[in-house]
């Protein structure tokens, strides 16, 4: 299948735009750290590396894929719904009265596996997800996106060991690796470097990318299904919190913060004209 | 029909063995904790039977993940181990997505006793019962666990059994329920209705022949389905009753006598309440299990002279009112 990447960017823009005005929306939402993310979503769903039929959320074919930093909601739902998950005019309505999609994912929503947002549980989900396709000798992929920072939970290390003790070599983690936290960049609050050093002392095979690289992720997961390794893989993708906006990028402050005033301005033409 | 040597937890494990070898969605995850009757499911259910090792928030997250792949999953590890440690896990991935996963802890209330409080579980029935979605089973005698095995496995949504681990006498072998009830009338009185759970049934009914002797006639309610509790039932077996005492082996914050509280207050009943438990601390005193109730206070001698004291003087006040 050949590879669009034009399109792929503008669909990051467009994406990008609609984390932007649901946050206006509704006056919440964590917008950097859904943009730190936001070509990795649109390369796993956009770019033909997960498997899934909109039109069947639960189809037993399809690959599982959990958002384990759940906080990062806002970010895949504008994919879900483009892809006709759910209809998009649901976006607008983002944590509003009746609204079933909320700051942090869960299961009520369309193409959602799992409730997350507690860090530190989807890579255990996704374990138990992975264990039941080997014993079924399923072919389908189960893939798990976590923070950098909430890999300081003691949950992710449990089960890193249990994924590699058991060889599940159908599961892919994928670390999107902005380097903040809430309050402080990682390497100066808790050291997590040498990170990939860490994931492979716990058995696993680790890749490390340029997150905002569509060329670089498709690397990743070239051969996915095929891989020889038994060994479950960790993609470290490095990646800046608040990519597209400049005053976003790289700023503590904006963690949990939504712009107002000059700033939305700003930000809508730094995002440039959603498509 | 039920061995009655065998241990609580061994007698669940035995049926659930013959559940999980006809239904291969069944599957056991431990802590590294094990059980006699867990050996031959270990090894004659090999696909069925994982170890986390000593790692309970991991545990529960894989029986989740499990669970949302349509399997019908058991945890097992020591019982503060399985609800204290993990109980975030419990109540995200488990109570919000209200998963088919039966929490299975071994030690309940004091039966882990010179091991000290690290291993005592009189917290649990408190934090279980605040999760929406969980249902908790107590046994009280190993016929009642084997027969949890099979209500675990058809009910919806998580459970949470907590075992005893010492050998308890046998009641229900010749009681005919299928335990769907959640709770038993033992035996009628007519002065006071103890109500009690787990291992402390069988002192209740010790204590109702001492109670005899101080002429005071009461009565037993094994209540070992903690949640749900069925309140009409509850409310018209105490109905004639004037008072009641709970008799738990557990803090008495947020335990069985908060339980029975609850439901007396939530119904405008007027029945005076007596609530005997473990009081506000940890005990770090050894000497074995009958030491520990001395000291809490739930020993037969204790339980009959704070019981007989309350009584006099509640007969007093009633008199007086």
């Amino acid at each position: 299948m050949s590879i669009d990447i034009k399109a792929l960017k503008d669909k990051a823009r467009w994406v990008r735009n609609q984390i932007l005005e649901m946050s206006l929306c509704a006056g919440s939402g964590h917008v950097t750290s859904s943009f730190s993310c936001t070509e990795l979503l649109v390369a796993l769903y956009h770019g033909g590396i997960l498997r899934f039929d909109p039109k069947d959320p639960k189809w037993s074919g399809r690959d599982r894929f959990i958002l384990s930093k759940g906080q990062s909601g806002i970010g895949l739902y504008p994919v879900l719904a483009d892809l006709g998950f759910f209809p998009v005019s649901e976006l607008r309505r983002f944590a509003q009265t009746d609204s079933f999609l909320g700051v942090h994912s869960e299961r009520h929503t369309p193409g959602i596996e799992a409730v997350t947002g507690s860090l530190g549980h989807g890579l255990g989900l996704g374990i138990g997800m992975a264990l039941a396709a080997k014993q079924d000798r399923k072919k389908h992929l189960t893939v798990v996106m976590l923070g950098d920072s909430e890999c300081y939970e003691g949950s992710n290390w449990e089960a890193a060991m249990f994924a590699s003790h058991n060889k599940l070599n159908n599961l892919v983690g994928i670390i999107d690796r902005n380097g903040m936290g809430v309050l402080d960049f990682t390497e100066r609050s808790l050291k997590l470097e040498p990170f990939g050093d860490k994931w492979r002392s716990f058995g696993w095979d680790v890749k490390s990318i340029d997150g905002h690289s569509f060329s670089e992720i498709f690397a990743a997961f070239k051969n996915i299904r095929n891989r020889r390794s038994t060994k479950p893989l960790m993609i470290i993708a490095e990646t800046v919190k608040g990519k597209g906006v400049s005053f976003m990028e790289h700023k503590l402050l904006w963690h949990y913060r939504v712009p107002a005033g000059k700033e939305i301005e700003i930000a809508r033409k730094e995002l440039g004209r959603a498509i | 029909m039920t061995n009655v040597n065998i241990q609580i937890r061994d007698a669940f494990f035995n049926a659930l063995y013959t559940i999980a070898k006809k239904d291969k969605r069944v599957i056991l995850v431990t802590a590294d904790c094990g059980a006699p009757s867990l050996d031959r499911f270990r090894e004659e259910l090999r696909g069925q039977y994982y170890t986390v090792g000593i790692a309970e928030q991991n545990m529960i997250s894989v029986a989740a993940g499990l669970a949302l792949e349509g399997r019908i999953v058991y945890v097992y590890a020591i019982a503060p181990f399985a609800t204290l440690r993990c109980y975030e896990q419990i109540k995200v991935d488990l109570c919000c997505m209200s998963l088919p996963v039966t929490i299975l802890g071994v030690g309940a209330g004091l039966a882990y006793d010179i091991m000290g409080p690290t291993h005592h579980t009189t917290e649990d029935i408190s934090i279980m019962r605040a999760l929406p979605n969980m249902t908790i089973f107590n046994p009280s005698d190993n016929v009642m666990a084997g027969a949890f095995a099979r209500l675990s496995y058809e009910l919806p949504g998580p459970k949470y059994v907590r075992f005893d681990r010492a050998g308890i006498p046998v009641i229900y072998d010749k009681i005919k329920t299928d335990f769907s009830a959640g709770m038993t009338e033992l035996k009628r009185g007519r002065d006071i209705c103890i109500v009690a759970t787990g291992v402390m049934t069988h002192t209740a009914l010790k204590a109702v022949k001492e109670l005899q002797r101080h002429s005071i006639n009461a009565g037993v309610i094994d209540l070992y389905r903690l949640k749900p509790v069925d309140e009409k039932m509850f409310l018209g077996l105490i109905s004639d009753y004037g008072h009641v005492v709970t008799l738990e082996e557990h803090l008495l914050a947020g335990g069985l006598g908060s339980i029975v509280s609850a439901i007396i207050s939530d119904n405008d009943k007027h029945v005076r309440l007596k609530r005997i438990g473990i009081c506000d601390k940890y005990n770090f005193e050894y000497g074995g299990r009958e030491r520990l109730h001395e000291l809490c206070r739930l020993d037969i001698k204790s339980l009959v002279d704070s019981i007989t004291r309350w009584f006099s003087a509640e007969k007093v006040l009633v008199g007086n009112e």
